[in-house]
């Protein structure tokens, strides 16, 4: 087989794979940010998305709206955890492998309000950037981001999710916090959630 | 999991590591570092414009340790430096000639000690030659990759890792070119023995001019320009060689000349000190010569 049509293909699956995990994110008054559904009802997003965390909707890739509540933040790595009540629905895989410069990358997201739109590039650099909670380390990539792909995820050519997208620096270089701090963050919150949250379909 | 994206994306990972074990840090400018690619064990090719200071230079290497360096060459028109280590301790690069457009490539640069960086695209052009602000470069490649801070003297890799040119910004107007490796290795190399680029010198001035139909019929070819010989320098090449004023030069080394680009190209790199035979037309007529290409002072 050809190696082109190989390659399309396989971009066909990789989205195929991972569609059900983005999620649209809206505080209602400002405009749309992006998540990534982590299991048990769990939305990990961008603090700057989650916002003033009031009339939240996280939208699923079926359509449907739920009221989000905030769990956990971490504002000096931007991200914060939703918790939705609906369940069952697919969850992200986080990479535990070392990010490599060179790498295939994906982002993910709603670029400008338009809704799951992939854009690719590689990993530029694995590094550090300066924030309020001191040192944090960053994947810089060469995709392009938008307004809106904020809180969406960056992937690896596997799809598994290797950061969440943050913010635009220098108008060509993405920012995005690597899975390491999103798997610590997670298991965080886990450990300090005030019980495990009960399937909706139990009730 | 296994796919065709998988392994694209380790071998361009891949590409990056071997090239990037190439890939220097060079601090030779006060404000910010910039790249470098090792040409040879203790020499390392960069970018002209970032040698900003000749004193207390130093390269960083992919294990990170530092060393001094000191200026070998340097070629202002193509914005190429050579800088010579205190000791050899760098992994020459693996260089390739080829540049296709729509062949997929990265930038890599070492703009800090904290690793390599990359930045992916597609060739989009390769032409030339093109006047740069201060000089000639006679090829030159186009890629839609970013040019991060710290880029320039970074080298452009091909799918195998393999350097197929030396990134720059130096040229201005906010672009970034590519000079390829085949031009990049060959100023290297004069730059490794001589210290600066030899240009070719004829000793003549000249201007360009209409060749009418019935010259080029005599000439046996379609070419429209030439550069016609206003003066010639007494004891110079042209003049040693038989040149003289009123003669239309058309050719050089069987390659035309059609301008003063196209003859500047001609005279750059391997010509000096080698009998070429110059093509002009004399009184409609062509004629050859055998000139020996000088070193221009």
């Amino acid at each position: 087989m050809k190696l082109m049509p190989l390659f399309d293909s396989a971009l066909d699956d990789l989205l195929a794979r991972i569609r059900g995990v983005l999620v649209i994110v809206r505080d209602g008054r400002r405009g749309k940010g992006a998540g990534v559904l982590a299991g048990d009802g769990l939305v990990l997003t961008n603090n700057h998305v989650a916002g003033g965390g009031r009339s939240l909707q996280v939208t699923l890739e079926d359509g449907s709206s739920h009221q989000a509540r905030v769990l956990r933040r971490n504002p000096g790595a931007d991200l914060a955890l939703l918790q939705i009540p609906a369940n069952g629905h697919p969850a992200a895989v986080f990479s535990t492998r070392e990010p490599r410069p060179g790498e295939m990358v994906f982002a993910f997201g709603h670029p400008w309000g338009q809704p799951n739109v992939l854009t690719g590039g590689v990993l530029s650099a694995v590094t550090t950037a300066r924030s309020r909670g001191g040192e944090l380390p960053i994947l810089r990539s060469d995709v392009q981001l938008a307004p809106g792909n904020s809180g969406g995820p960056l992937l690896n050519a596997a799809g598994e999710v290797l950061g969440l997208n943050t913010m635009i620096y220098g108008g060509d270089q993405s920012m995005a916090i690597p899975a390491s701090v999103i798997r610590e963050f997670l298991a965080e919150a886990r450990k300090t959630m005030p019980r495990p949250p009960v399937p909706e379909d139990v009730l | 999991m296994s796919n065709v994206l998988v392994e694209l994306s380790n071998a361009m990972a891949a590409a990056a590591e071997k090239a990037g074990a190439s890939t220097v840090l060079v601090n030779a400018r006060r404000r910010m570092s910039a790249s470098g690619i090792a040409y040879a064990a203790d020499l390392i090719l960069t970018a002209d414009h970032v040698v900003e200071q000749e004193e207390g230079m130093t390269v960083t290497l992919p294990d990170g340790s530092m060393l001094g360096a000191k200026l070998a060459g340097r070629d202002p028109g193509s914005d190429l430096a050579l800088l010579r280590l205190e000791r050899p301790a760098a992994k020459p690069a693996e260089m390739t000639p080829d540049a296709r457009i729509g062949q997929l490539v990265l930038a890599l640069g070492r703009p800090s000690t904290e690793g390599i960086e990359a930045s992916l695209g597609v060739v989009s052009a390769v032409g030339g030659p093109v006047r740069t602000p201060r000089g000639m470069l006679d090829r030159y490649i186009r890629t839609d990759t970013t040019p991060y801070p710290g880029f320039s003297g970074g080298p452009l890799v091909d799918a195998e890792g393999r350097v197929a040119g030396l990134n720059t910004s130096g040229f201005g107007r906010g672009t970034a070119l590519t000079i390829p490796a085949s031009l990049a290795w060959k100023v290297a190399a004069q730059l490794a023995e001589h210290g600066s680029v030899q240009r070719g010198y004829l000793g003549i001035r000249s201007q360009g001019v209409e060749i009418s139909e019935a010259a080029q019929k005599a000439l046996k070819r379609e070419q429209a320009a030439g550069l016609v010989v206003v003066s010639v320098e007494s004891g110079s090449p042209a003049e040693t060689g038989g040149m003289m004023v009123g003669d239309i030069l058309v050719g050089l080394d069987h390659q035309p000349t059609q301008d003063h680009d196209e003859l500047f190209v001609r005279l750059s790199g391997d010509a000096v000190g080698k009998s070429i035979p110059v093509e002009i037309l004399r009184g409609g007529q062509p004629q050859t010569l055998k000139v020996k290409v000088g070193v221009r002072p």
